[in-house]
């Protein structure tokens, strides 16, 4: 079914649903911390607005994309949310209605990284979780500014690396190997440098409250991690700071999808325009220092400073290829493995 | 005739138990793990020999599970002893201290751990206070810390083993040892010991099979650093999804166990006589 097409029946679907509007949508969240603020910020505000009933399933990305693959003939979610590019796979396979500027005009006011994929039927990114350089500010002796600059030895000791199992540290991996050279293709010199860093003293962990625990008692000073995971740490009370390396910045993208042959596309519509929303978007990152990326959202200086904001600071913003990771996560862990093992 | 149809009956339950979940899941692990895109395969048998990282991962849980083993046996012994010679009321306490710990989960447990043996934990900081260790140690992430951990999980296992033994032996069997000249201890070498064998070997079997087969208190002890293959298995299943790797895996550690177990099983049948 060609694009134009399924617009047109998603068009047909509002049109009939349009009289007696379903007053009901299901969705997924990620549980927890991100959960309690997608309520607070979306569906709370969208329930208010609308009157519509929002019924949350807990679901990973990775479940919610094998759910829906499973649904295929009859689909149980409306809008459903991944975390790890499953978006791109799930457009290619029909199983997502494009959204356009008709169905959610807010679009328009995305920064284009963020709605890159929309044309080929993926969903729009409406958060970013960036990856750069978690520091302890009050104690590092001097404040790295790039990705090369974690090879430093004088850093070594202090520094807390994250398994591949992670999907930041799959990200932390790929992004030392682009500066040490390599590719997509070769990551051979992202795991040479990974050895070489354990080698000097650093450590590896697998889980990130691991991550706390060398923070608050091990004396670290860097990971390469995330910025909602930077903004944990300052919630537990630890001094530190996100910082962005000069190379770039890579992101993990959180995605807003349609999925196909539902009979209120409308109403999800507007609760994926709800989840664009500058309100929304800011409020999301006042609660968990995601990034937002509607360009009219506007931040206190406060959560500013805590995340990748405005034009120029999200230029440097970058997404390596989920489907690359997804067909090389068996041999890429393998290989880490291998690498980091005593 | 009636009594052996009545023997099946009972048997039933048990056996359509047994065939529903261990047969038929090993039988489909046996599959999966020579199963390739085209028909049958050895390849996922020889990825795991190709060089020495899976070996050395096998070689560790072995030797791991070895010694966690011995540990347990040197510890649980006199423990066991010990219960099965005071009286009931002490008995029933100690019973409890054993087993008491069986009743909190095993993460719970290991986490008590983590705090112990970390680099700032009471352990490594009093060490470095003595000044007998550098800067940066920790018994977080050794195999230490990987033995410490699975020697109290698995410790119930090889006690009540033994208990189960040594409570039945008569003690008139030592009194006249002792009289018969025996210090206590060549008592204990050499009339306890031979007769609580078949304890001890139940209470081995049982603690090297577990420890070969368990991935939590290992992976979060031991770090991702120190991979032992039933973290290696989890891994291929639940991150990568290489099933038949993970089955291929599976298949050795399953005949690794068994290789050893066969001696094992030999003594035993020795030990009953």
């Amino acid at each position: 079914m060609s694009a134009t097409a399924r617009i047109a029946i998603a068009a047909s679907l509002c049109a009939v649903a349009a009289p007696a509007l379903a007053q009901e949508i299901t969705i997924n969240s990620f549980g927890g911390a991100y959960e309690e603020a997608h309520r607070k910020c979306v569906i709370d505000p969208f329930t208010a607005e609308t009157g519509a009933k929002v019924n949350i399933v807990t679901a990973y990305s990775a479940d919610a994309f094998a759910q829906l693959r499973a649904q295929k003939d009859a689909p149980q979610y409306d809008v459903i949310h991944f975390s790890g590019g499953q978006e791109i796979v799930a457009a290619s396979e029909g199983l997502l209605v494009p959204v356009t500027e008709e169905l959610v005009p807010a679009l328009a006011d995305l920064y284009d990284f963020a709605k890159a994929g929309v044309a080929k039927g993926e969903g729009p990114a409406y958060q970013i979780a960036a990856v750069g350089l978690v520091v302890a500010s009050d104690k590092v002796p001097s404040e790295p500014t790039k990705w090369a600059d974690l090879m430093k030895p004088e850093y070594a000791e202090h520094l807390v690396l994250t398994d591949i199992s992670n999907g930041y540290g799959m990200i932390g991996l790929l992004m030392l190997n682009q500066v040490a050279g390599g590719t997509l293709e070769n990551i051979q010199p992202g795991l040479d440098a990974v050895g070489k860093l354990l080698d000097a003293g650093a450590v590896v962990v697998s889980k990130s409250p691991e991550i706390q625990a060398e923070f608050a008692q091990n004396d670290a000073w860097i990971a390469p991690y995330a910025s909602d995971y930077a903004f944990t740490l300052k919630k537990a009370g630890l001094n530190v700071k996100f910082i962005q390396g000069e190379e770039g910045t890579p992101a993990s993208f959180i995605t807003a999808n349609l999925v196909a042959g539902r009979d209120n596309v409308e109403l999800a519509s507007k609760f994926i325009a709800k989840e664009l929303s500058p309100e929304a978007q800011a409020c999301f990152s006042e609660a968990l220092r995601y990034t937002p990326t509607n360009a009219k959202t506007e931040l206190s200086d406060e959560v500013a400073a805590d995340v990748v904001y405005g034009a120029d600071a999200a230029k440097g913003l970058m997404r390596f290829d989920p489907r690359v990771i997804e067909a090389n996560r068996s041999a890429w862990t393998e290989a880490f493995a291998k690498t980091i093992a005593r | 005739m009636t009594d052996r149809r009545e023997t099946w009956l009972l048997l039933l339950p048990g056996l359509a138990l047994l065939v529903l979940g261990f047969v038929l899941p090993i039988a489909r692990m046996l599959v999966l793990s020579a199963q390739g895109p085209d028909g049958y395969t050895t390849e996922h048998f020889a990825r795991f020999f190709q060089d020495s990282f899976y070996p050395s991962v096998l070689w560790r849980t072995v030797y791991l599970s070895a010694l966690i083993t011995a540990v347990c046996a040197v510890v649980g012994f006199p423990l066991a002893y010990i219960m099965a010679r005071s009286g009931p009321r002490v008995r029933l306490w100690l019973v409890i201290m054993v087993i008491l710990p069986l009743m909190t989960s095993v993460v719970v447990r290991t986490f008590g751990w983590m705090v112990l043996l970390a680099r700032s934990g009471p352990i490594s900081s009093t060490l470095r206070d003595f000044g007998l260790v550098g800067r940066s140690f920790q018994l977080m992430h050794t195999e230490t810390a990987i033995v410490l951990g699975m020697v109290q999980v698995l410790l119930p296992f090889m006690v009540l083993s033994l208990l189960g033994v040594i409570i039945r032996l008569d003690p008139r069997l030592e009194e006249a040892a002792r009289t018969m000249g025996c210090s206590f201890l060549q008592t204990m070498r050499r009339v306890v010991l031979p007769l609580a064998a078949p304890g001890l070997l139940a209470g081995s079997i049982l603690v090297f099979t577990l420890s070969a087969s368990s991935f939590v208190t290992p992976a979060l002890l031991g770090g991702p650093r120190i991979e032992m293959l039933a973290g290696s298995i989890y891994k291929n299943v639940t991150q990568t999804l290489d099933w038949n790797f993970a089955a291929a895996q599976a298949v050795i550690l399953f005949a690794g166990i068994a290789l050893l177990l066969i001696p094992y099983l030999r003594l035993g049948r020795r030990a009953h006589g």
